[in-house]
C-alpha cells in the first residue's frame, strides 16, 4: 500500500512541474531578435502557431527623421493563467539584428513608456489589446519593412506549447524630408518621470519656432491645452503630475510657419519612486537580524537545557508536607498517642498496625527488612 | 566561465536541497520525541533517531557552508546593486535563514544528540528548523520571482511580506549589529554555560 501511495505521490510531483512550462512569469521588456533569437516559441519542437489574429496598423508613407506611430492590435488568441502577452516590433526575422534600430528606426517610445522593440502586456478580458510604438524613421530614404511578433502560453496547454506569430511585413516607403520640416530632435526622447512629479516636461524639436501640446488622461475623449514656454527648438510642457496607475498622453505639434506638424500621441511614462535602499544597508540589515536571532535561540537553548550550576526549585515545604505524619483524630494528644496506639505484630516484623488509620507504618526503632 | 547567476542558481540548490533534507531529519527527530507512539513507536526508535538526527546536522552544516558562496554569487548576480524591494527583501531573509540555521547547528553542536531527549528542547530545534527552512524557501523564491515572475509560493497559501521592504537607515543598522554582537557576547561568556547532555 505505502509504496504505491509514494508512487503516486511522485507521479502528481511530476505533473505539476510538467504544467510550468517556458517562462510563464515572462521575462520583461527588452531588446530582443525574432523569437528572441532562438527560445521556447521559436523552437519547432516546443511551439505552435498561435491561434490569435495581429493587425498593423502603420502610416505607408514617412518622412525621413520624422516622428510616426506603429499601432499592433492583437486578439483572439488563447492566454496562460496571467494573461500575459509578448509583442515583438522587428526589421526582419533572421533571428539576428532584428530590432529595428537595426534597420535605422529609433524608438522614441514602446507602449510601457519604455524605448524597447519587446514588451509585455497583459490582456483585459476583452481578449483584444492594441499597442503603439512611436518611432522617428530612418534618416535614410528607402523602402522599409516592419513585422510584428507575438508569443504567449495557454490554459489549459496539456502538451505544454509555447505559441507565437509573426505577421506580414508592412512596408513603408521612407521619403526625404523636406526642407525646413519642423518635428522632434533627432536625439530627444521623451521623459521618465517619477510618480507624483510634476516638474515640466521638455521637449526638444528642430525647425521649430512654435509649440502646442495637449493632454488627456487614457481613458479621456476630449484633450486639454497644456501650459508651453520655451524658445530655441527646447520647450517645457507643464503636465500634471501621474499618481497610481493612472496615465496621460500627450500629442505635440510642431510649427515654424511654413508648416504645422502633428506629431503622434506619447505617453507620461512613469516608474516608481527609485528604491532606496543599498547593498551594504541590506547586507549590515541581514547580518544583524542574524546575529540577534542566534543570540535570542541560544539563550532559550541555554535556559531549557539542564546545566551545572542550574539552582533547581527548593521543594522542601511540599516534601516535608507529604511525608509528615497524618494529622491525629480530635481529642487525641498528637505525639504521644500516635506510637502508643501502634499495635506490633509478630508475624510482619518491622511494621506496626495503626489501628485508627487502619494501616501499616514502619516501625521506626526497627525499620522492615528491604527498607520497604 | 559561467555567469555569476548560472553559478548562483546551483549553490543555491545545493543550500535548499541540504537544508530540506536537515528540516525533515529534525522535524522527525522532534515529533518522534513529543509523540514517541506515533508510527507504532518506529519513528522514535534507536536506529532511526540516530539516523535522523546526524542526517539534519549534516545538511544543516552543509548548507550553511555553502550560504555564504550563495549569497555571495547572488550579490555578484545583481551587480551588487539592490534596486528594488524584492531583491532587498532576498537579502533581509538569507540573513534570517543563516541566523536560524546556525542556532540550530549550534543548539545541536554544544547540547549534543542528548537534545532529542528533552521535550522542551527538541520542540525549539524543530521549529527553530522549520522556521529556518521557510526564510530559506522565501529567499530562494524570491530568486525566482526575480527571475522567472513566478514561484511556488504563488501557489502556496504562505507568502510572507516581499513586495514591500522595510529599509532601516545603515546606521541604525550598524547599531543593531553591534547589539547583536554583544547580546552574543553576553550569552557565550556571560549566560549560563549549555552543557552537553548525556545519552540515556
Amino acid at each position: 500500500m505505502r509504496p504505491r501511495v509514494a508512487v503516486l505521490t511522485i507521479i502528481a510531483l511530476l505533473l505539476a512541474t510538467g504544467a510550468s512550462m517556458a517562462n510563464p512569469g515572462g521575462e520583461g521588456d527588452a531588446d530582443r531578435d525574432y523569437t528572441c533569437g532562438g527560445s521556447c516559441h521559436g523552437d519547432p519542437a516546443l511551439s505552435s502557431p498561435s491561434d490569435g489574429t495581429v493587425t498593423v496598423s502603420v502610416n505607408p508613407l514617412a518622412f525621413s527623421g520624422t516622428a510616426t506611430a506603429v499601432h499592433v492590435t492583437a486578439s483572439g488568441m488563447s492566454l496562460s493563467g496571467n494573461r500575459l502577452l509578448g509583442v515583438f516590433l522587428l526589421g526582419s526575422a533572421n533571428g539576428n539584428d532584428d530590432h529595428p534600430e537595426d534597420h535605422g528606426w529609433n524608438i522614441l517610445q514602446d507602449p510601457n513608456g519604455g524605448t524597447r522593440n519587446y514588451v509585455e502586456v497583459v490582456v483585459p478580458p476583452s481578449g483584444s489589446v492594441t499597442l503603439t510604438w512611436v518611432m522617428l524613421a530612418p534618416v535614410q530614404p528607402g523602402i522599409q519593412t516592419l513585422l510584428t511578433e507575438i508569443h504567449h502560453g495557454s490554459s489549459p496547454n496539456s502538451n505544454n506549447w509555447a505559441y507565437s506569430a509573426l505577421t506580414r511585413g508592412y512596408v513603408v516607403d521612407v521619403q526625404p524630408v523636406p526642407e525646413n520640416l519642423p518635428g522632434f530632435a533627432f536625439d530627444w526622447s521623451p521623459e521618465t518621470r517619477v510618480t507624483g512629479d510634476d516638474s515640466p516636461t521638455v521637449i526638444r524639436t528642430r525647425n521649430t519656432t512654435s509649440v502646442s501640446v495637449q493632454w488627456m488622461l487614457e481613458d479621456e475623449w476630449v484633450p486639454h491645452n497644456a501650459e508651453v514656454t520655451g524658445e530655441d527648438d527646447e520647450w517645457h510642457a507643464m503636465l500634471p503630475a501621474t499618481i497610481g496607475d493612472i496615465r496621460i498622453q500627450y500629442q505635440v505639434t510642431t510649427s515654424n510657419g511654413d508648416f504645422s506638424i502633428v506629431q503622434p500621441w506619447l505617453t507620461v511614462a512613469t516608474e516608481p519612486a527609485a528604491f532606496d535602499g543599498e547593498i551594504w544597508g541590506a547586507r549590515i540589515q541581514a547580518l544583524a537580524f542574524g546575529l540577534l536571532i542566534i543570540a535570542f535561540l541560544l539563550s532559550l537553548q541555554a535556559r531549557l537545557s539542564p546545566w551545572e550550576g542550574r539552582q533547581d526549585p527548593d521543594h522542601t515545604e511540599e516534601v516535608e508536607a507529604t511525608e509528615s505524619p497524618p494529622e491525629e483524630p480530635p481529642g487525641l494528644e498528637p505525639a504521644d498517642d500516635y506510637w502508643s496506639r501502634m499495635v506490633p505484630s509478630e508475624e510482619n516484623p518491622g511494621w506496626l498496625w495503626d489501628p485508627v488509620e487502619e494501616e501499616w507504618v514502619a516501625d521506626p526503632n526497627n525499620p522492615p527488612e528491604g527498607g520497604e | 566561465m559561467f555567469g555569476a547567476a548560472t553559478f548562483h542558481a546551483a549553490m543555491a540548490e545545493v543550500v535548499v536541497g541540504s537544508m530540506m533534507l536537515a528540516t525533515l531529519c529534525a522535524m522527525g527527530c522532534a515529533i518522534a520525541t513529543i509523540f514517541p507512539n506515533i508510527a507504532g513507536g518506529r519513528l522514535s526508535s534507536d536506529r532511526v533517531m540516530v539516523t535522523m538526527d546526524k542526517a539534519s546536522i549534516a545538511g544543516a552544516l552543509l548548507g550553511l557552508m555553502f550560504m555564504p558562496i550563495a549569497a555571495l554569487s547572488g550579490s555578484f548576480a545583481a551587480d551588487n546593486v539592490v534596486n528594488n524591494a524584492l531583491l532587498y527583501n532576498k537579502f533581509v531573509y538569507t540573513g534570517l535563514a543563516f541566523g536560524f540555521w546556525a542556532s540550530f547547528v549550534i543548539g545541536r553542536v554544544r547540547l549534543g544528540p542528548g537534545v532529542w531527549q528533552h521535550r522542551s528542547l527538541s520542540a525549539l530545534q524543530g521549529a527553530t528548523a522549520a522556521m529556518a527552512m521557510l526564510m530559506t524557501t522565501m529567499a530562494s523564491s524570491i530568486g525566482g520571482k526575480l527571475v522567472r515572475g513566478e514561484s511556488l509560493f504563488d501557489i502556496m497559501p504562505i507568502w510572507l511580506p516581499s513586495d514591500s521592504a522595510t529599509v532601516l537607515n545603515p546606521i541604525f543598522s550598524a547599531v543593531l549589529l553591534l547589539v547583536g554582537i554583544a547580546a552574543l557576547v553576553v550569552v557565550f561568556r556571560l549566560g549560563p554555560r549549555a552543557e552537553r547532555i548525556p545519552l540515556d
